[in-house]
């Protein structure tokens, strides 16, 4: 499998760090934990987690298609091996896809960014909160099959921060 | 010795954030994420502009509070880390300093070009940022101008600086010493200013 290619830069005009051509921020837990609560809290007003799951997909989905365009990565394997590795070089956790085909498939959270910060700063909890990882696994699965933005519903049916070893996240063709 | 700002953010800007094998960064007391910044911006943006506007406000309240819990935290993280010890301390003389060395460790950091230029010691601060990568959402609006301020992480994380500086002792529960202080943003790049400015002050009690 490829090697993740990772080059950093820092434009000391500006102050600004990039990640392979894009601008990255560092942030901790407390903050994506905070801004997952406010997306479930203003359910009512505005669909927040739907919009917290889009704002990650389009993110992740375009640094992943310029990466596999850069380095020529064209198999789909490679492209879900590149993207798993790109996870944790986020700071997200430690992804993997066991199964996958151009309709859907499945993806595995061992340690989460997301489920371990929110059960640090609150416990665990009964509903699932890593809607970022529903959006980059989306992201990852339009980018590994050449499909167009918003191509799979991620839905997570198993959750670390309910309470389980590990977070499922099953990816399916969106049915519109 | 005064802090010396450049040499601060030479120095702290080449501390890089390295996931551990499970894809994860502890540092600084808190498990550190590093995201395309555009990612933060979009979900600010959308959910701002979603509601309506009598309760747009509550919603960037929210937005400043998430900004400010995670400086408090990450804030007590980064001045007691070695990373600090090293660079920054030998400079430190007064809470001033820590305060002035914490916008430079900001500021290389990549959140915000942003620097102190009032301040009464344990009432208000003023800071104006040159630069911040929150500004940038102003590409989503006709004519790159955003509609308001939308500094809410430079804001939030202002004012939990001032908590850390004068609002007692660290809590890690956040039951105490959080949100001694308040901020509020008077100008932005966003919406067509030279800077961006945030004033911050004590909160009632």
């Amino acid at each position: 499998m490829e090697n993740l290619i990772l080059e950093h830069a820092f434009d000391a005009k500006r102050n600004r760090h990039y990640l392979n051509g894009h601008l990255v921020v560092m942030h901790c837990h407390h903050y994506a934990s905070l801004f997952t609560q406010l997306a479930l809290d203003a359910r009512e007003l505005v669909d927040g987690t739907r919009i917290l799951q889009e704002s990650a997909e389009d993110s992740f989905r375009c640094m992943l298609v310029e990466y596999f365009t850069r380095h020529q990565i064209h198999g789909v394997a490679e492209r879900i091996d590149i993207g798993c590795k790109l996870y944790g070089a986020f700071g997200l956790g430690l992804l993997e896809v066991p199964s996958n085909e151009s309709e859907g498939g499945e993806a595995v959270v061992r340690h989460s960014h997301l489920d371990e910060g929110w059960i640090r700063k609150w416990g665990t909890r009964q509903e699932a909160v890593n809607f970022i990882t529903c959006g980059y696994v989306a992201a990852l699965f339009a980018a590994a099959y050449d499909r167009p933005p918003k191509s799979f519903t991620v839905t997570e049916t198993q959750s670390i921060v309910r309470g389980a070893d590990r977070s499922v996240f099953q990816a399916r063709t969106r049915q519109e | 010795m005064a802090i010396q700002r450049e040499k601060i953010i030479a120095d702290m800007s080449k501390v890089k954030a390295a996931a551990n094998p499970d894809g994860l960064i502890p540092a600084f007391n808190v498990l550190v994420n590093q995201l395309p910044a555009d990612f933060w911006n979009e979900f600010s943006r959308t959910m701002v502009d979603s509601v309506e506007p009598g309760v747009r406000e509550a919603i960037e309240g929210l937005l400043v509070n998430a900004a400010h819990e995670c400086g408090y935290h990450t804030g007590y993280g980064i001045i007691t880390s070695k990373e600090w010890d090293a660079v920054v301390k030998p400079m430190v003389r007064s809470v001033e300093d820590i305060l002035h060395g914490a916008f430079a460790v900001f500021t290389a950091w990549g959140w915000a070009d942003a620097e102190i230029v009032d301040l009464v010691p344990g009432q208000r601060m003023v800071v104006r940022a040159r630069d911040y990568y929150e500004a940038d959402i102003a590409q989503a609006y006709p004519g790159n101008r955003a509609p308001r301020c939308m500094g809410y992480m430079v804001c939030g994380v202002s004012a939990a600086f001032m908590d850390l500086a004068y609002g007692g002792e660290y809590d890690p529960t956040g039951q105490r010493g959080l949100y001694t202080f308040h901020g509020r943003q008077t100008k932005g790049i966003e919406r067509g200013d030279e800077c961006g400015e945030f004033v911050i002050e004590r909160s009632e009690a």
